[in-house]
């Protein structure tokens, strides 16, 4: 993603506003920055490597991103995702069919109901999305640590179709590694988010009940399938980053991921997506992962080690928070609207 | 005396809700643990236990009567903790016979203001720059631990003045003095919430904020102040919670968050504001205390712990949602105001 940004078009910069372009500027910067510290970074092989580490993250920015811009907050999905991958990975290891679309089909349906059960939970109930979902993880988890318990396989005891998986490459180039078939797939649920969101009732439905649930209720909007539909898919990719993440590290540890969300949630917010819903993009969310990815791939090229990561990370994060909030304060003040939150 | 159980059973379906939460597992226990398990040395490690947690919850509680959430409350107060704790090290200051009582309370003074400091910046950001709670707590989650992370490298730091230790440990008739620490807490923030015009503020910022500033109250200087005071309290639990390891470290507690909000929602508070009592939040800790300490007793995994917290979570919210569907004149309040908090003019 991060060349797509980077060597563009003039045509595409123009299209870059607000906070897209402020991140854009920040990650140019900051990579030409490291590139002068240390020139090792300017090499493809460390985009290929960069790419291929953040394509989960990424995967889960753009269900964050749906569940934001509906006007909820989900903090489920590392634990939907473990637990369908997991979920996957022992109906493979019990049934003894090695077969990675197996695996794909079981984590992919755990993943979407778990979310379904999700949206159910806060439509019938009218409960606060954060709450409800911090609650539903830890359910979600401990049902799974529960029923299944939590034994770890390591690359030897794992489906090797899993394995396979995780080392497929799309493109390879001799003596900097290849580019993984990862980033093909985040590349299409990109798109394909991008065009549920802006070309289709769907997407103009999850937007109007972001901005304004009652409005969108008058209008005819079906919010319970509206909500159905982004909590789900939210479930259906975070299964599917859960797949990834378990081939990509070929071992499967079933208490991992868990707590990362926040950090996950953040990477979308740097974004310019709005908690209160109605606002947000593809792009932005995707800008604000590069920059998360940056940072945590990138100390190391300065010479500092990965201690710093949080700092650097929440030290932009509040930046970027704090010109936002403060431009939209003072818009208030002038139009006269004083609530505070 | 009929009539009058009827007007409770009407008016206090959180308590009820409670209530009904709290039988299950004292029933549960009853019948599973032995006698030893409400032995006095039992008890007061259970008390030890929930002070520390005590002061989290009181924090989020206040947050969310403003109709906030603090999501930093553990990673500030780890990070008082470590501040708190560096004094007491021997690192930057010798350790000699004479001075350990000095140093621990310098170091207590020490948590307590960085707690405060981490509150302020909060309440800066949320009351001054209009910044959502959630969005300004979840980045100075991120930056506290960071600085901890960055100031330690990840390496626990030790506590060696000895005092420290002897704290946490020591009793009045029996009772552990943090324990008596955290009544003391909460009788305070009882008495601020409900006997002061700040506190009648808070309550009506977390009603409706926008009705408090044309009623002529001062709403940045409350959310301000409310957020020092959280700062407060979670200095406190830093204190409390070095104090019983004997050192601090980046990461600890984290779990915390979670149970912080469990506690607090368990207690009836209403996440969108203006609910919310000390007494319900002192039943909700009792009871998360005991099912917890009982899981242990049990030596049930953590997991199953944390299935149970989930599932009560989502069990309280329900019934108290449908508790309130039921309640004559005092409707539901469904959600966030969606109006005016968002900008004018969109792009």
């Amino acid at each position: 993603m991060s060349t797509a940004t980077v060597s563009t078009t003039r045509g595409w910069i123009r299209r870059l506003r607000g906070v897209e372009l402020y991140l854009a500027v920040v990650i140019v910067v900051y990579i030409a920055v490291v590139g002068i510290v240390n020139p090792l970074f300017l090499d493809i092989g460390t985009l290929f490597d960069m790419l291929r580490s953040g394509a989960g993250v990424a995967l889960l920015a753009l269900g964050v991103l749906t569940v934001l811009v509906s006007g909820g907050i989900d903090v489920s999905f590392t634990a939907i995702a473990i637990v369908s991958a997991y979920v996957g990975v022992r109906t493979a290891l019990a049934t003894g069919i090695d077969n990675l679309w197996l695996i794909l089909f079981v984590a992919v349906t755990v993943g979407t109901l778990l979310g379904a059960l999700n949206a159910v939970i806060i439509y019938a109930f009218r409960l606060p999305t954060l709450i409800v979902t911090l609650g539903t993880a830890s359910a979600y988890h401990g049902a799974m640590a529960v029923l299944l318990g939590t034994t770890s396989y390591s690359r030897v005891q794992m489906p090797q179709s899993l394995v396979e998986f995780g080392v497929v490459d799309i493109l390879r180039i001799p003596g900097h590694g290849g580019l993984s078939v990862y980033v093909a797939i985040v590349a299409f649920f990109a798109v394909l988010t991008w065009f549920i969101l802006q070309r289709t009732m769907l997407g103009r439905s999850i937007y109007a009940v972001g901005s304004n649930e009652e409005s969108a209720s008058r209008l005819g909007i079906n919010i319970f399938a509206t909500k159905l539909f982004v909590y789900s898919y939210t479930g259906f990719l975070g299964a599917l980053m859960g797949v990834m993440y378990v081939s990509q590290l070929k071992y499967v540890n079933p208490v991992s991921l868990i707590g990362t969300e926040l950090l996950v949630l953040a990477a979308v917010l740097v974004g310019g997506v709005r908690l209160t819903g109605g606002v947000g993009t593809v792009l932005g969310a995707l800008l604000g992962v590069v920059l998360l990815r940056l940072f945590v791939s990138t100390l190391v090229f300065l010479g500092l080690d990965s201690n710093w990561n949080d700092l650097f990370f929440g030290s932009v994060l509040l930046a970027s928070l704090i010109v936002m909030y403060y431009r939209q304060r003072a818009r208030n003040r002038r139009a006269l609207v004083f609530a505070t939150t | 005396m009929v009539e009058k159980l009827r007007t409770i059973l009407r008016y206090e379906s959180e308590l009820l809700v409670l209530v009904v939460a709290a039988v299950i597992p004292v029933v549960l226990f009853a019948a599973f643990l032995s006698i030893e398990f409400f032995a006095p040395a039992n008890l007061q490690s259970m008390a030890i236990q929930m002070s520390g947690f005590g002061f989290l919850a009181l924090a989020m509680g206040i947050a969310m009567l403003s109709g906030g959430i603090d999501l930093s409350v553990v990673s500030a107060s780890v990070l008082a903790g470590i501040a708190g704790a560096s004094v007491v090290s021997g690192r930057f200051i010798p350790v000699t016979e004479g001075n350990g009582v000095q140093l621990a309370l310098l170091g207590a003074l020490t948590c307590v203001v960085v707690g405060m400091l981490c509150g302020l910046l909060n309440g800066f950001l949320i009351a001054k720059i209009s910044i959502p709670p959630i969005l300004a707590t979840l980045s100075t989650m991120i930056l506290y631990s960071g600085i901890g992370m960055a100031a330690t490298s990840g390496q626990s730091v030790p506590v060696v003045v000895p005092v420290v230790g002897d704290f946490v440990n020591a009793t009045f008739a029996g009772v552990p003095a943090v324990f008596l620490l955290l009544v003391l807490a909460l009788a305070i923030a009882g008495f601020v919430l409900n006997r002061t015009r700040f506190g009648r503020r808070l309550y009506l910022f977390g009603e409706n904020q926008v009705a408090l500033r044309f009623a002529g109250g001062r709403t940045e200087r409350t959310i301000l102040l409310s957020y020092v005071m959280i700062g407060v309290l979670v200095g406190v639990a830093g204190i409390i919670m070095v104090a019983r390891v004997n050192s601090a470290r980046t990461g600890f507690g984290e779990s915390y968050l979670l149970q912080a909000i469990l506690v607090v929602v368990l207690a009836g508070f209403n996440p969108y504001g203006g609910r919310g009592r000390v007494g319900m939040l002192v039943i909700a800790l009792l009871l998360l205390q005991g099912i917890s300490s009982a899981f242990n007793a049990m030596q049930l995994s953590p997991y199953f712990t944390n299935l149970v917290w989930g599932a009560l979570l989502l069990a309280v919210m329900v019934g108290n949602y449908v508790a309130r569907q039921h309640r004559p004149r005092l409707a539901p309040k469904p959600g966030p105001e969606p109006a005016q908090s968002e900008e004018v003019g969109t792009r």
